[in-house]
């Protein structure tokens, strides 16, 4: 063992698991139930500025040869996503003051991290579970109505099924090609061994479970809409960002092949068509964004249809703009003691005239999720399906445009909302609050520079 | 290079705008709109240092900027004036203030985001002409749809919401075919030379099989024809012009719709030329119904912004004329007639607004006899309903009359050649102008003469800033009418090189 390289190599994850000893010893220690928020945030920045730190110096490196190794490609989407759960740990504070919330967001994040940087399945297999696992309880955690409860079991079933899916496909390619390691999955893909494309097929179709493809997606409308804000923001960025990169890691860089680029093609699109399509419907808001969710998902997965690079630049922009925006928005969502009626699309109404910076924020992000230029959000559209169109896939590629139109009814609706809405007068002002403001400009600030700067960006991935 | 300073300078003046109207603090709203107009002003004095500074004699493009932007796609920074835009550009920049001024007492809600949308609009418009690079002009022509959906959405009529998400939504489906069209554009470019480039003049050059174009073409034309519009795409536009606050309209006319006819002229039919030609026909006829359809039902509308929304559509229907004629007498004649309509119609707009604040109403019935109350009022809008009309001396005789004419000059070569279609439709677009008079003058007649009328009276004549407004409008318009000359000359080389391109072939060459 050579626990110098382990010890570099590993940073982000020490502090993360350093974190999470030292808020569970504080609790001890100080026999509170409470605090951790300081805590979490600290150890948060700190890993984030390790990933950072890491892919700055190009460090490259396997302390667990086979299964686990670090390197740029690994080691800036480390970065980016423990940067996007800052803000969503900094929005937690009001709903959430206990210990074990912060406690277990950090745990997540730890099985984020194993996802980006597993070679092996078992290793995706175990960050996969870490990850997930936590939200689960996170879901409940909040206990803001009874139908909580009734969301979290649907979550974990069904989490519980896609776990057992990607198990039974791992075994499946294990029997095929004698190994585990991640990289016999590319061959897998262009086999054409039943055994090996049914391995292929169930993995895939477990991450689309984890993504909420349809036809996959149900449960996703109900957690988000049973979850607090701060924990439906981390699921739509955080979660989803963990399984796409698992996805861009398993598939790699071999192009898809019939029939398996069927499977990619279809879905996703019909995810991006129904989720568009019934998050027109929704009157709550946060089941509005788990729609929404639904289509960006099949917008990510869409990007597997690109050669190597293009999926990797187009997924990892992707989940940059889009985590950022909704991070954004559920920063600025005014937030009231009464989750159920707060949560109605209905409360939105008129808010610029009470609250205009929270209004503006809100509005850039549908806007940006909505794929408008000069937003972040045309940037990343525009990468996906340039990468499906350069790869041939012409009509799907006009098909999924398509699709994405129709999303932008219920995005301006918001929008309408808030500008164009006679007030509610007994819509609860909300006082803002000063940690969602930092959050809100923690979001707006980087947005804001991929606006102008795509460039920047783009060159580096 | 000055001037290409100036350039951006011009373009980017709304964006500091809007910087600091953010800054401004609450209930400023004086401040903000003397800081709108000044700015607006400022940026009209650079535009027409520019237009002067403007050679004629040179081809292509000028004061350009080319910077990279995304580096990975070839995707730059590239903004110039060329003979096409440079008209629109001063005209984009003419209109800015007095749409400011206009709507200094008619917004009272929310001024600060008002101001701030109008910079918006303003930045949007002026980067879709300027951009030289098809991802940045897709960017502004895109952007655009933002601002617009929150001014008619926000200050706008009883209806106001359904008629800017019918705007917003119409406008989006066409731009999201386009999207399609300009991947695939680039990405064709790209197979074909090996280097991934948006630049508009390294899109035009590599070779593109019918059915490819026929495609393109398509996507494009969709996008610009719902802008222009052309009926049958025109739906959107009456709503959204009778819903919009007056700043609005006077933005959606004056400017807005000659992005459409823009696009046709400087991507549409110039990048897709075998299709093009291939379809001349149906654009012919497209350009002819709009025309006569167009005026057609403006005579029987009873709102007064109705009629001017429509009479927009046949009014647009002979710049496409003049365009699709690829003559060249058409060509600079579809120019002038964006450029004149944009004045006249902003200006009819301008009026309705004026006297909507004082009576509040636009129904045709509720005036009469306005000449007896209104005096300046009336002599200002018999003005523009003969410059509407295209009477010469003002810039719509300019306009019409050169555009027909071009029709007519090409027409008649196909017609001894045995085409008789392109003839029978330039013989049709002359009634539209027959159509014209008499729906303008109807309606001068029924709001000006006869028995006295108005809903809210007494009525206050026109203020001294309105009567500023008015009397740049009218002073432009003759200014095009009487001396079309200089516009004409920076024109002409521009209008020669899309005749050529359009004339040209690009199809693969036949396999040996």
């Amino acid at each position: 063992m050579n626990w110098q390289l382990i010890l570099t190599a590993m940073l982000p994850e020490h502090l993360l698991l350093v974190g999470m000893l030292a808020i569970l010893g504080l609790e001890i220690r100080s026999g509170r139930p409470r605090d951790g928020f300081g805590l979490a945030v600290l150890f948060t920045t700190a890993a984030a500025l390790a990933a950072f730190w890491l892919y700055a110096t190009g460090f490259t490196g396997a302390p667990f040869l086979h299964h686990f190794s670090v390197g740029p490609v690994t080691s800036l989407p480390k970065a980016v996503l423990l940067a996007l759960a800052i803000p969503v740990l900094l929005i937690s504070r009001d709903d959430f003051a206990e210990t074990p919330y912060y406690t277990l967001v950090l745990a997540s994040l730890y099985g984020a991290c194993l996802i980006i940087s597993s070679d092996s399945f078992p290793t995706l297999f175990l960050g996969i579970e870490i990850m997930s696992l936590p939200v689960y309880a996170l879901v409940l955690l909040g206990l803001l109505r009874a139908q909580s409860t009734e969301a979290a079991l649907k979550y974990l079933v069904l989490g519980g099924a896609a776990t057992a899916t990607l198990l039974m496909g791992i075994a499946f390619l294990y029997g095929w090609s004698g190994s585990l390691a991640i990289a016999a999955f590319p061959y897998a893909l262009a086999s054409t061994d039943p055994l090996a494309l049914a391995g292929v097929a169930l993995v895939t179709a477990a991450l689309f479970l984890k993504a909420a493809v349809v036809p996959f997606h149900a449960w996703a409308p109900d957690a988000y809409e049973g979850a607090s804000a701060p924990v439906t923001a981390y699921m739509a960025t955080i979660i989803k960002a963990g399984v796409l990169l698992a996805a861009l890691r398993v598939f790699g860089t071999m192009p898809v092949v019939a029939p398996v680029a069927g499977l990619i093609a279809v879905l996703p699109l019909l995810s991006m068509a129904w989720g568009n399509l019934a998050a027109i419907r929704q009157t709550s808001f946060r089941r509005m964004i788990a729609y929404s969710s639904i289509a960006h998902a099949g917008y990510l997965f869409y990007a597997l249809l690109g050669d190597g690079r293009g999926r990797w630049e187009a997924i990892v922009f992707y989940l940059i703009a889009y985590g950022l925006m909704n991070v954004l928005a559920f920063a600025a969502l005014p937030r009231g003691a009464d989750d159920e009626r707060q949560d109605r699309l209905d409360a939105l109404k008129g808010l610029y005239y009470r609250r205009p910076f929270a209004a503006i924020m809100i509005a850039i992000a549908m806007l940006s999720l909505a794929g408008l230029p000069p937003l972040p959000g045309f940037a990343a559209k525009f990468l996906v399906f340039k990468n499906v169109l350069a790869a041939g896939y012409t009509a799907y590629a006009v098909a999924g445009l398509v699709a994405s139109y129709l999303g932008l009814y219920f995005y301006l609706r918001v929008i309408q909302y808030m500008f164009m809405a006679e007030q509610d007068p007994a819509a609860a002002r909300g006082t803002p609050r000063r940690l969602a403001v930092l959050a809100s400009v923690l979001c707006l600030v980087p947005a804001v520079l991929l606006m102008f700067f795509p460039g920047w960006l783009i060159d580096r991935l | 290079m000055a001037e290409s300073t100036v350039l951006n300078l011009v373009l980017w003046l709304p964006v500091l705008g809007m910087v600091a109207i953010a800054l401004a603090p609450k209930g400023a709203d004086r401040a903000v709109r003397g800081l709108t107009l000044g700015v607006m002003l400022v940026q009209l004095a650079l535009t027409a240092w520019l237009y002067q500074r403007y050679d004629a004699s040179v081809a292509g493009l000028q004061f350009e900027t080319r910077v990279t932007w995304i580096a990975d796609w070839g995707v730059h920074y590239h903004v110039g004036l060329d003979g096409l835009n440079v008209l629109l550009v001063a005209l984009t920049a003419f209109l800015g203030p007095l749409v400011v001024a206009g709507a200094f007492t008619a917004i009272e809600k929310s001024v600060k985001l008002f101001y701030a949308m109008v910079f918006f609009i303003q930045f949007a418009m002026l980067g879709t002409f300027l951009a030289q690079d098809l991802f940045l002009f897709y960017v502004f022509w895109e952007a655009m749809l933002i601002p617009m959906f929150i001014m008619i959405g926000i200050w706008g009529g009883e209806r106001r919401i359904y008629a800017t998400l019918k705007f917003v939504l119409y406008t989006a489906f066409g731009s999201i075919l386009m999207l399609a069209a300009v991947i695939y554009l680039v990405w064709s470019q790209a197979e074909a030379t090996g280097a991934v480039s948006f630049a508009f003049a390294d899109l035009g050059a590599h070779p593109l099989s019918f059915q490819a174009q026929a495609w393109m073409l398509g996507a494009f034309a969709l996008s610009f024809a719902i802008k222009v519009p052309m009926v049958p795409l025109h739906t959107w536009l009456p709503d959204a012009h009778v819903e919009a606050p007056t700043a609005g309209s006077v933005i959606l006319a004056g400017v807005l719709l000659k992005m459409g006819t823009y696009g046709f002229m400087k991507l549409g039919f110039p990048l897709f030329p075998d299709a093009t030609r291939a379809f001349m026909p149906w654009l012919w006829t497209l350009a002819v119904v709009s025309i006569v359809y167009g005026a057609c039902l403006a005579l029987v509308q009873t709102d007064i912004k109705k009629v001017i929304a429509y009479s927009s559509i046949s009014h647009l229907g002979y710049v496409m004329l003049g365009l699709v004629s690829l003559d060249l007498v058409g060509i600079q004649g579809a120019i002038v007639q964006m450029v004149s309509h944009g004045l006249v119609a902003g200006g009819l707009f301008t009026m309705v607004g004026m006297i909507y604040e004082r009576c509040h109403s636009r129904e045709i019935a509720a005036y009469g006899g306005l000449a007896k109350i209104l005096p300046v009022y009336s002599v200002f809008f018999v003005i523009l309903t003969l410059a509407s009309i295209g009477l010469p001396t003002t810039s719509g005789f300019t306009g019409e009359f050169m555009a027909l004419l071009g029709a007519f000059n090409a027409a008649w070569p196909q017609y001894q050649a045995g085409q008789a279609l392109p003839l029978v439709m330039a013989v049709l677009a002359v009634s539209g102008v027959v159509l014209g008079a008499l729906y303008m003058l109807w309606l001068a007649q029924r709001m000006l003469f006869g028995e006295v009328k108005a809903p809210h009276q007494p009525v206050g004549d026109l203020v001294a800033r309105e009567k500023a407004i008015l009397v740049a409008l009218v002073v432009a318009i003759f200014a095009l009418g009487l001396f079309p000359q200089g516009p004409l000359a920076k024109t002409e080389l521009a209008a020669r090189d899309y005749q050529q391109r359009v004339l040209s072939s690009r199809l693969p060459e036949a396999a040996p």
